[in-house]
């Protein structure tokens, strides 16, 4: 296996688009292959921002540094071509689409992968798709409701959770999937991303949380600490388990001084 | 006679008091008579103008030349071959109870199941059920529902209607299966006056399918219809109407459901062609436990006009009527939405309900929504809602996170979102008929 790293950030300075607010301001990252990296931090510290400006969002904006995908310059492309490249992420609130199936959706997705003029077998969508609900141990029916319409918020994780088994990214952004969730749905999403990655070692996971707990359930070979847009410290999972019992306080007045 | 003859005998035709007369040969006197009449009433009636509040943002006056327009005599294209667009669009149709084809204002062929006909079900032309001399005909056409007394353009279609539907369903009767009107236009410069009067006698229950295409034309053309449903105590009726006339058609509509006790008379109006679409629909709940859904779907670019004028009417108590129109716009389409629910005086215990929602594709496509109320009863339940919304960019964002082209994504929430009302009408072929002409529209691939 090719161990470079998936993903490099560079410096990376960004705000909100059309607005004059910096919320990066500088961070560096770097995953590699088949790792889970953590970033946890305060509301307000940029962790969430750092997923929405690598899957695309078009509420944020890169003012300095950059971001490569896989070698390719991410921060130039759409977020369809992110996607395409095997960038996934699992949205913190993930958006209901009405009168749309969720296989529809699926199949849709899939079929854009595909080359103008080729064609999604359907019988081969139908199988896979029959597979991935089997693997996730989801109900069959499920996948004929409408996209997150009237969901609970444990069936949008779950939601998430499918996609990304359908769609196999290489790189898996969870969004705080694990905010406002009872212990069932945080199961839901661990046990998840655990499948998926025994599945496909190589599959590169980052996790944003503002909570430990999730890490009890998926564990990370790297925990970073991001406080005011800036990553502070990184290490091994103790890190978490440092930050669980004294909080942000510390590093929020390191980063003030 | 040849097509070319009957097109340069119809040429030198206008609208006027001589075309009702020519057109009335051959009718029975009474029907001769209801057509001066309705003509009499049209001359004296002005032409409806934006300064009045129900049409304000359809000035026909403008639009629509009504001197210019030759009316169809009916009967000039008997005999010939379907056109291929009407034959494409009859082919994509599942098997149905009954079939009614009416080329140009005039019914080209009927065919009706054996054994409905054995239970005396009658499908036919209206002309031909007039002159019959159908009782049903007689007493119910252009007098109950949509008289001539309604407007300048009932008036008008009840002087010069030259052909259309006569459809009876007698006491429980139950036809399983859809009955269908295809409908061509093919003249441009023409204005075809089509009436469509169906009873659905106690207990019964029929579907009925109204469909309307015709090529794109270069000049205005118009398609005036007259609708009039009778659900009597206890039956139930589904009707549809597809519009699908090409550029320049201008589709004026006047509908009228009359539900009687514990009937259920439901509608759906699918615009999706034509350059100009004007429906009035108007539902008159009449007895206690009669059921109304009205259903709407509209997706106009380019420079189309939609405009639906409709009226819940709760005459009876303990009714129930549920209105949901939903319409995308793109281009520099305009759809125009007014309803009202109108509770009666006595109609205590009526349950009314309103929604229209609008989804604006570009800058320049406009949707007015225009809701209303009017309630002379105390105990009853209504509510109205109207939305007029952008395609959402954080939708439009999940979609694409996913690898949907911007396209992509935006056909698919269009589509689940018109879905919706076809999804409340699960009628034979109706839903993938419509999903395909919206598709068709959307240049889906």
């Amino acid at each position: 296996m090719d161990d470079s790293p998936i993903l490099v950030v560079t410096g990376l300075e960004a705000g909100v688009a059309d607005e004059d607010l910096d919320i990066l301001k500088g961070v560096d990252l770097a995953i590699g292959p088949g790792e889970i990296h953590a970033i946890m931090g305060p509301n307000g510290s940029g962790k969430s921002t750092l997923a929405k400006l690598i899957a695309g969002h078009p509420g944020y904006e890169a003012t300095g540094g950059s971001v490569e995908f896989d070698g390719e310059d991410l921060l130039d492309m759409e977020p369809d071509e992110r996607a395409q490249a095997g960038v996934f992420m699992a949205f913190q609130y993930p958006v209901e689409i009405p009168g749309v199936s969720i296989a529809n959706f699926l199949r849709t997705a899939l079929q854009s992968r595909l080359e103008d003029g080729e064609e999604l077998d359907l019988f081969d969508f139908q199988e896979l798709l029959m597979e991935r609900m089997e693997l996730l141990d989801m109900d069959v029916a499920f996948a004929q409701r409408p996209v997150n319409d009237g969901f609970s918020g444990g069936e949008k994780k779950r939601n998430e959770i499918l996609q990304m088994a359908v769609l196999k990214p290489a790189l898996a952004l969870m969004d705080e999937t694990d905010s406002g969730l009872d212990i069932d749905a945080l199961q839901i999403v661990a046990r998840g991303v655990n499948t998926l990655r025994e599945e496909d070692p190589a599959m590169s996971v980052l996790l944003i949380t503002h909570y430990q707990r999730i890490l009890n359930h998926i564990t990370p070979d790297v925990v970073h600490v991001m406080v005011g847009g800036k990553i502070v410290e990184s290490g091994g999972p103790e890190v978490a388990l440092e930050l669980e019992a004294s909080g942000y306080e510390e590093y929020r007045k390191a980063h003030a001084a | 006679m040849s097509q070319a003859t009957a097109v340069r005998e119809q040429a030198g035709r206008k609208i006027g008091r001589s075309a009702v007369i020519e057109q009335g040969a051959g009718d029975p006197a009474w029907l001769r008579a209801r057509r001066a009449e309705a003509w009499d009433i049209y001359e004296a009636t002005p032409l409806p103008s934006t300064r009045s509040e129900e049409w304000r943002y359809t000035d026909v006056a403008r639009l629509l030349a009504l001197d210019g327009l030759v009316p169809t005599a009916g009967g000039a294209m008997a005999g010939r071959a379907l056109p291929d667009g009407l034959r494409r669009a009859m082919e994509q149709d599942r098997e149905s109870a009954g079939r009614i084809v009416d080329v140009d204002g005039s019914v080209v062929s009927v065919e009706l199941d054996e054994a409905l006909a054995a239970q005396g079900v009658v499908l036919s032309s209206l002309r031909e059920a007039a002159r019959a001399g159908v009782p049903e005909v007689e007493a119910l056409l252009a007098t109950e529902a949509v008289p001539a007394s309604d407007g300048k353009f009932s008036a008008l279609n009840a002087a010069l209607w030259s052909d259309g539907v006569f459809l009876y369903v007698p006491r429980g009767v139950r036809v399983d299966r859809t009955i269908r009107l295809s409908r061509w236009v093919s003249q441009p410069g023409t204005a075809t006056f089509t009436r469509i009067l169906i009873v659905a006698e106690e207990l019964s229950q029929l579907s009925f399918v109204d469909e309307i295409l015709s090529p794109d034309f270069s000049t205005v053309t118009l398609a005036n219809t007259a609708v009039e449903l009778f659900s009597r105590a206890g039956a139930q009726v589904q009707y549809v109407s597809l519009q699908r006339m090409g550029e320049g058609g201008f589709y004026l509509a006047n509908q009228r459901t009359l539900a009687e006790r514990d009937s259920t008379l439901d509608t759906l109006n699918v615009a999706l062609g034509g350059s100009v679409g004007r429906v009035d629909l108007n539902a008159r709940l009449l007895g206690p436990g009669a059921n109304s859904d009205m259903l709407g779907l509209y997706f106009g670019d380019a420079n189309q006009h939609f405009d639906f004028n409709t009226s819940q009417d709760h005459v009876a108590p303990n009714a129930h009527s549920d209105l949901l129109y939903k319409g995308a716009l793109d281009g520099a389409a305009r759809g125009v939405f007014r309803g009202i629910i109108r509770v009666h005086d006595g109609a205590q215990g009526t349950d009314a309900y309103q929604t229209n929602r609008n989804l604006i594709l570009s800058d320049t496509a406009i949707a007015t929504s225009l809701p209303n109320l009017e309630i002379e009863a105390d105990d009853v339940r209504c509510s109205h809602g109207a939305t007029v919304g952008q395609l959402d960019a954080e939708a439009l964002f999940y979609l694409m996170s996913r690898g949907l082209h911007r396209e992509q994504a935006e056909r698919l929430v269009v589509l689940g979102f018109l879905g919706e009302v076809l999804s409340k009408l699960p009628l034979g072929g109706v839903v993938e008929k419509v999903t395909q002409a919206i598709k068709a529209k959307l240049r889906y691939v």
